[in-house]
């Protein structure tokens, strides 16, 4: 693991006439491939006691996850807190919140990359393999949830003996191929990415254990240039396609709800305000991935306060793009004149939840205003709690839709007070352990900073290559 | 990347419309003038005569306005996103912004109707007849919102804003092409973002004042968006044409590269999808939930004539430009390009009737039984006519506002930048 | 090795250049110890570029260059012409985009009684594949707002996976042997060195002219050959993929001879989803009881009693008269109020007019005539319907009371028994109704109070 300990530098100011460097300390290409690969090398008896530890509390975490899910099955799902009137409960909003968080990754990915924006290549495949251990942890719910477990092939379209298919008009079904599209190609699009890199792990492999792992996996890559002209080729496609996938996603997840005409729910903005608070809960968890990991795993290099600082200003936008969205929600709710809407409105500000409300408002509307202020995007443990708070925010935010709602709609004889059981709490932490312990995995084995793009940002990279201010040539 | 903020040599390039200027916007202002009071002089003749000129003059007027949003996102974006790639053509949007002030005043002939109390008007927009909202028990509860001194308050409002941020934006640019300074840029980045959120809440409120008023029993949480949308998509088919215009008179020819029409090809076609996915999602949502009061809406743009617009937006405004324009080719192909972004504007003004024109005929049948209004010819001319007539002035303006600076912010820090990129 | 080459041509020759099948590579394996290509290094990517201009300028076509991250430029300096991926990518996608459309016809919207000729043709198998049309909510059977979601993930699903499979075969990956590997030095290819590559097996390849050439790009030149040896593939990944090709089958045969093979002991039931519960059936036996059944009658079943000595919680009821309208076999004739439960006044009339309204009156009419909705209804679709009594005329007038009362309790032809739905105390006020009924169609002006009378004289 490399062991080098670095005072952050400061790659933050803003001088228009340059782009700030985006690999910090002047180091080359060769020492971005050291301390990349250094962590996947390390052997496994060497492996860091603090890496370790983590590990087990995660596996724990997991196995209390597995233990929570056997119960659910032997059980049935009355282990769980939902019922009248509140008939989804933690399931899908776990589900939801796990989704949205995913969403970060492929923005970095994709969208980042279409716009140009090389900071992406210090994060990227870091925050896909987020994206899909997230993914992982999210389409956890929507198959343990359905009660005969036994069954759940029924979501997909095969033949079976009742000569009954899906019902495709269902939002539910959406999900399954949105999120089950969306597994795939990210996997794909991370997978591909990786392989450069894995080649370069494949060419430094010292047991033969290791040659021959990483050598499948990198498919015999050499790094030719024919090659990488059809990679790039393939990126910037997959790249196209990643967007609009990314914005479908959490739009149908959102039609789960906007399509019923529950009040609070039924709301036609509802599939680009999940999109951006899904990008707002994703950037917030890169971000407490992303601090403890630079400095353990000694990536503040590559991993820079730059790259923070940019993460920062996205979750402020996206932040304010939600704020927007729950004052337009408001306003509209009231311009309505719909008794129900405007009920529904003033009881999550005002009625039994209120707690869930004003939890929400403040983490998702007030903490991301920390970020106007240069001071504190440059402040790591700023940015650490703030990222914390936020990911507690959006999670609030998605029990807030679910249960108020659903505990109080239209008829007041229905109401009643969703409480979750320990199982319900207990899955959700154990999720949790899932998430970490996939994500520990591959920090340990697999590249962490995609080293070949990381690269091609770096001055080296453009050596030899002669830049003037001029004109173009005239268009004939 | 040059370190320095040497300035690039543009003295063999011509920067600047210079007094061509004068002579190419004043035919258009006045061509402009004289059809709007063409077309107010064959609405005043009586009361359906003038709701007809007002109903043809807004949907003209919000297809102008959202132009001129979409340049003001443009810029603002550009500032808040650190961009370099669209340092050569943002002075062309820059110049756009000149557009806000004079879409303040055109909003008086839609405003002075109401506060005279014209009841034209009325069959605009029915919340400004106080007996109807009086026995309309869902109208009175919006009258604290939805009356004729708030409403005048706030597009006083909405226009000092819009025109004080285009101004500071345009001023601060073309002062930096004396100045040079880097300080400016910085100072328009940091502007730039609570400006863009004051930008997001005042659109969202003129279009929800302008347009989904129409029909004040409806509504829609996303209608700000789609009109963002709309108008986003709109500016980027205008800048390439103004981009394109602007090299066919000889101006800023190695300036402007491939690159930039690629660029805001990839845009539209970005804006395309994007769109397609916003309305969609409203149509959809309505559709699957079919609540009374959202479904008229659509139902009365199902009908004839209407459903044939509807039609020509879904293929039209979306499928043709999604499959013409995903390839790089045609994005690199300045005239393949110009002939896209006219199509595009084109439906976005099609997508401006759909949302102000369809509405239910009057004193039809019952709530379950809604039926359209058609659409007479007389309604067509007077479209043409203030398209024509509000056209003219905006394109004047535009290009009188071009006499002044160079048409490229010329010592830009970032500017090196953008003449250097290349696409993959 | 023979085949490779085969196949090469071969595609050549269909595929035309749509994958773009690399001739680069060589495929054909030449003889150990060979020279495969000449591999020279170079210290920065401005340098690769140039030499690798010069090498094309020079007039090799196989030849490559290698780097760790892609070049900017490299692409015209030795050219590459743009590859044809998205249009492959295209078309994947359009296969979605149909799949979905089809898909979600077929499933939902599609009338499988069209296919009945297949369906008589062959065995019940077939009919799993049937869509079914479901209606969900009154929207149409195929609803394209609504399948629109499903369409676009498929799109992007299939372009996707077009992208990479197109990607790798035109790159001829996975390809895990290549001489190149053999230099040690170009391990650096993927870390920070930047190589080119020309292939002894160029038409143009003359080794000192390229080495020549080479260096004179400012390159550092080494020899790459084939393996010494013929071994090259470790043997442990043949015996693991065969063992894990092996397995894989193993699931699919069991599920085979499960679903076709024969035997005479029940299926292994591993989920029971309540199939086998701790209850009996009918027609099982028990034995703690005498005559061994688990099916058992009412307690106390004898001649004398029917319905045997067990009465269930508020249903021993006593009093016959007021429970059945009967005591014995004699009709009650007067309604019994000596019961708590009803009272001789306007309000228990008034209740039971409520009741007959709700209950009654579809059939009989407000007027008890006969002539409700059902009944007309019912009398045009005809079918074995009973017309509805007039319940004012003199054959029910004549009826005693608890013949009422026994007729709403139990039904008569086609009238169904309301029994269950009417609480007894409420069958007794629409008796007392019926009879007002009864009254009022055949009163006389006598029976009027004056001011009714006043009222109708002078309308």
């Amino acid at each position: 693991m490399a062991s080098i300990v670095q005072g952050d530098i400061d790659n933050t100011w803003d001088d228009p006439a340059r782009r700030t460097p985006l690999v910090t300390g002047d180091i080359d290409l060769k020492t971005v491939t050291d301390t990349v690969c250094g962590v996947a090398e390390t052997e496994v008896y060497k492996t860091p006691t603090a890496w370790t530890i983590a590990f087990v509390i995660s596996s724990a975490t997991t196995a209390m996850l597995g233990l929570m899910v056997l119960y659910l099955f032997f059980t049935g799902v009355g282990v769980w807190g939902v019922n009248n009137p509140t008939g989804w409960g933690f399931a899908i909003i776990n589900f939801v919140f796990w989704v949205g968080i995913g969403h970060a990754g492929t923005l970095i990915s994709a969208i980042l990359f279409l716009f140009r924006q090389k900071w992406r290549t210090g994060i990227n495949r870091f925050a896909e393999a987020m994206t899909i251990f997230a993914v992982i942890c999210a389409l956890l719910f929507p198959g343990i949830h359905v009660g005969r477990v036994w069954m759940a092939y029924y979501m997909f379209p095969i033949p079976n003996q009742m000569g009954v298919w899906p019902q495709f008009r269902s939002p539910l079904l959406w999900d399954v191929f949105a999120v089950g599209t969306y597994f795939t190609v990210s996997l794909l699009f991370w997978y591909v990415g990786m392989i450069p890199d894995l080649s370069t792990i494949r060419d430094r492999a010292k047991t033969t254990a290791r040659k021959i792992i990483y050598g499948i996996l990198s498919m015999g890559w050499t790094g030719s240039s024919r090659h990488w002209h059809r990679f790039e080729v393939t990126y910037l496609v997959l790249a196209a396609l990643a967007t609009p996938l990314v914005l479908s996603v959490h739009s149908v997840v959102s039609f789960d709800f906007a399509v019923s005409q529950i009040p609070g729910w039924h709301s036609t903005i509802f599939p680009p305000y999940f999109v951006a608070g899904a990008i707002f809960s994703g950037f917030a968890m890169v971000m407490t991935l992303a601090i403890p990991a630079r400095q353990y795993f000694g990536l503040k290099n590559l991993i820079t306060l730059r790259h923070l600082d940019n993460m920062a200003k996205i979750m402020l936008a996206t932040g304010m793009i939600v704020g927007y969205s729950y004052s337009i929600e408001f306003f509209i709710a009231w311009y309505s004149g719909s008794g129900y809407e405007r009920f529904a409105f003033t009881s999550r500000a005002l009625g039994p939840y209120a707690w869930a409300y004003w939890t929400m408002v403040t983490c998702n509307v007030v903490v991301p205003q920390l970020f106007w202020f240069k001071r504190a995007r440059k402040n790591l443990v700023a940015l650490f709690i703030a990222s914390i708070f936020i990911n507690i925010g959006m999670w609030f935010e998605r029990f807030v839709i679910v249960v108020t709602s659903l505990s109080s709609d239209t008829v007041p004889s229905s109401w009643d007070y969703y409480t979750p059981t320990i199982i319900d709490i207990l899955t959700l932490v154990g999720s949790f352990g899932l998430f970490f312990t996939l994500f520990l995995l591959f920090c340990r084995f697999l590249p962490m900073v995609a080293m070949a793009e990381v690269k091609a940002t770096m001055p080296q990279a453009h050596a030899g290559h002669v830049s003037q201010p001029a004109l173009g040539e005239a268009r004939g | 990347m040059a370190d320095t903020n040497n300035a690039v040599d543009f003295s063999n390039e011509r920067v600047t419309l210079g007094d061509n200027a004068p002579r190419i916007a004043t035919p258009a202002l006045v061509v402009g003038a004289l059809f709007i009071v063409l077309s107010l002089a064959l609405g005043i003749r009586g009361k359906a005569t003038f709701a007809t000129f007002l109903r043809a003059y807004l949907v003209n007027y919000c297809f102008f306005l959202s132009l001129s949003l979409g340049a003001m996102f443009f810029v603002l974006i550009q500032h808040l996103t650190r961009a370099g790639w669209s340092v050569t053509v943002r002075r062309i949007a820059e110049n756009f912004l000149a557009t806000l002030p004079l879409m303040g005043v055109l909003a008086l002939p839609i405003v002075v109707p109401m506060l005279l109390g014209v009841s034209a008007i009325h069959d605009l927009y029915e919340w400004t007849n106080a007996v109807l909202v009086r026995h309309d028990p869902v109208l009175s509860g919006k009258a604290v919102y939805l009356n004729v001194p708030f409403f005048t308050i706030r597009m006083i409002a909405y226009f000092a804003l819009w025109c004080w941020i285009g101004h500071y934006f345009y001023k601060s640019s073309v002062a930096q092409d004396q100045s040079g300074s880097a300080e400016a840029t910085a100072r328009m980045q940091r502007l730039s973002a609570p400006a863009m959120i004051v930008f997001a809440f005042t659109l969202t409120f003129a279009a929800f004042d302008l347009i989904m008023s129409l029909d004040p029993h409806w509504f829609s949480t996303i209608f700000g968006v789609y009109y963002y949308a709309g108008s986003t998509l709109g500016f980027f088919c205008v800048l390439a044409i103004a981009m394109y215009l602007l090299q066919g008179a000889g101006l800023l020819s190695r300036t402007i590269t491939t690159e930039h029409y690629h660029d805001v090809g990839k845009l539209a076609f970005a804006f395309t999808v994007f769109w397609a996915y916003i309305a969609y999602s409203q149509y959809m949502l309505i559709w699957y939930a079919s609540i009374p009061e959202e479904v008229p809406w659509f139902d009365v743009r199902q009908q004839q004539p209407w459903v044939a617009i509807s039609l020509v937006l879904l293929f039209g405004h979306f499928m043709i430009p999604f499959v013409a324009l995903i390839s790089r080719v045609p994005k690199r192909r300045p005239t393949a390009l110009i002939l896209g972004a006219i199509w595009l504007l084109l439906m976005h003004w099609f997508d401006l009737f759909w949302l102000v024109f369809p509405r239910a005929a009057h004193g039809e049948a019952s709530e379950s039984n809604i039926v359209a209004q058609g659409l007479a010819t007389g309604e067509i001319v007077q479209c043409v006519l203030s398209l024509i007539g509000i056209g003219g002035l905006f394109v004047g303006v535009v290009i009188l506002r071009m006499r002044g600076a160079a048409l490229v912010p010329q010592r830009d820090p970032r500017l090196d930048e953008s003449l250097a990129f290349e696409n993959f | 090795m023979c085949r490779s080459r085969h196949w090469e041509r071969l595609v050549d020759n269909t595929a035309g250049a749509i994958l773009e099948r690399p001739r680069e590579h060589s495929s054909v394996r030449a003889a150990p110890g060979v020279l495969h290509a000449l591999l020279a290094e170079f210290n920065s990517p401005g340098e690769l570029r140039d030499a690798a201009g010069k090498v094309r300028d020079a007039g090799f076509k196989r030849f490559d260059a290698h780097s760790p991250f892609p070049i900017h430029g490299i692409d015209s300096a030795m050219g590459i012409r743009r590859s044809m991926l998205p249009i492959v990518i295209f078309c994947g996608g359009l296969t979605g985009c149909l799949t979905g459309l089809f898909l979600q016809w077929w499933t939902n919207a599609s009338d499988a009684g069209v296919f009945q000729w297949a369906l008589d043709l062959v065995t019940h198998w077939f009919q799993a594949f049937l869509g079914y049309q479901y209606l969900i909510s009154g929207k149409p059977y195929f609803s394209l707002p609504a399948n629109i979601p499903v369409i676009f993930e498929l799109t992007i699903l299939f372009s996707a996976i077009t992208a990479v499979l197109a990607m790798l075969m035109s790159n001829n990956l996975p390809l895990f042997y290549n001489p190149l590997f053999n230099s040690r030095r170009f391990r650096r290819a993927t870390d920070d060195g930047y190589f080119i590559s020309v292939l002894a097996t160029d038409p143009k390849f003359d080794a000192a002219r390229v080495r020549e050439l080479l260096t004179g790009a400012g390159g550092d030149v080494e020899d790459v050959f084939e393996l010494p040896s013929a071994a090259r593939f470790p043997k442990v990944i043949h015996r693991v993929g065969l063992t894990v090709t092996m397995l894989a089958l193993v699931p699919l045969a069991v599920i085979l001879m499960a679903r076709y093979g024969k035997s005479p002991d029940p299926r292994i039931h591993i989920i029971q989803d309540m199939d086998n519960q701790p209850k009996f059936r009918a027609q099982h036996a028990d034995l703690a009881f005498s005559d061994g059944r688990a099916m058992r009658g009412p307690v106390g079943l004898s001649a004398d009693h029917p319905l045997g000595l067990t009465v269930a919680r508020g249903e021993l009821h006593e009093d016959s008269l007021y429970n059945t309208g009967l005591v014995g076999k004699v009709f009650a004739e007067t309604i019994p109020f000596y019961r708590p439960e009803l009272t001789a006044d306007e309000h228990f009339v008034r209740r039971g007019q409520q009741r007959f309204n709700i209950y009654c009156a579809p059939c009989h009419g407000r007027d008890g005539a006969g002539a409700g909705m059902v009944n007309e209804h019912a009398l045009t679709i005809g079918g074995g319907w009973v017309q509805a009594a007039d319940l004012a005329d003199d054959e029910r007038r004549s009826r005693p009371v608890g013949y009422i009362f026994h007729t709403i309790t139990n039904g008569i032809r086609t009238m169904p028994a309301y029994g269950d739905q009417i609480p007894v105390a409420d069958r007794w006020a629409i008796v007392a109704y019926v009879r007002a009924l009864q009254r009022a169609r055949h009163a006389s002006a006598a029976d009027l109070n004056p001011d009714d009378l006043a009222n109708l004289r002078n309308r």
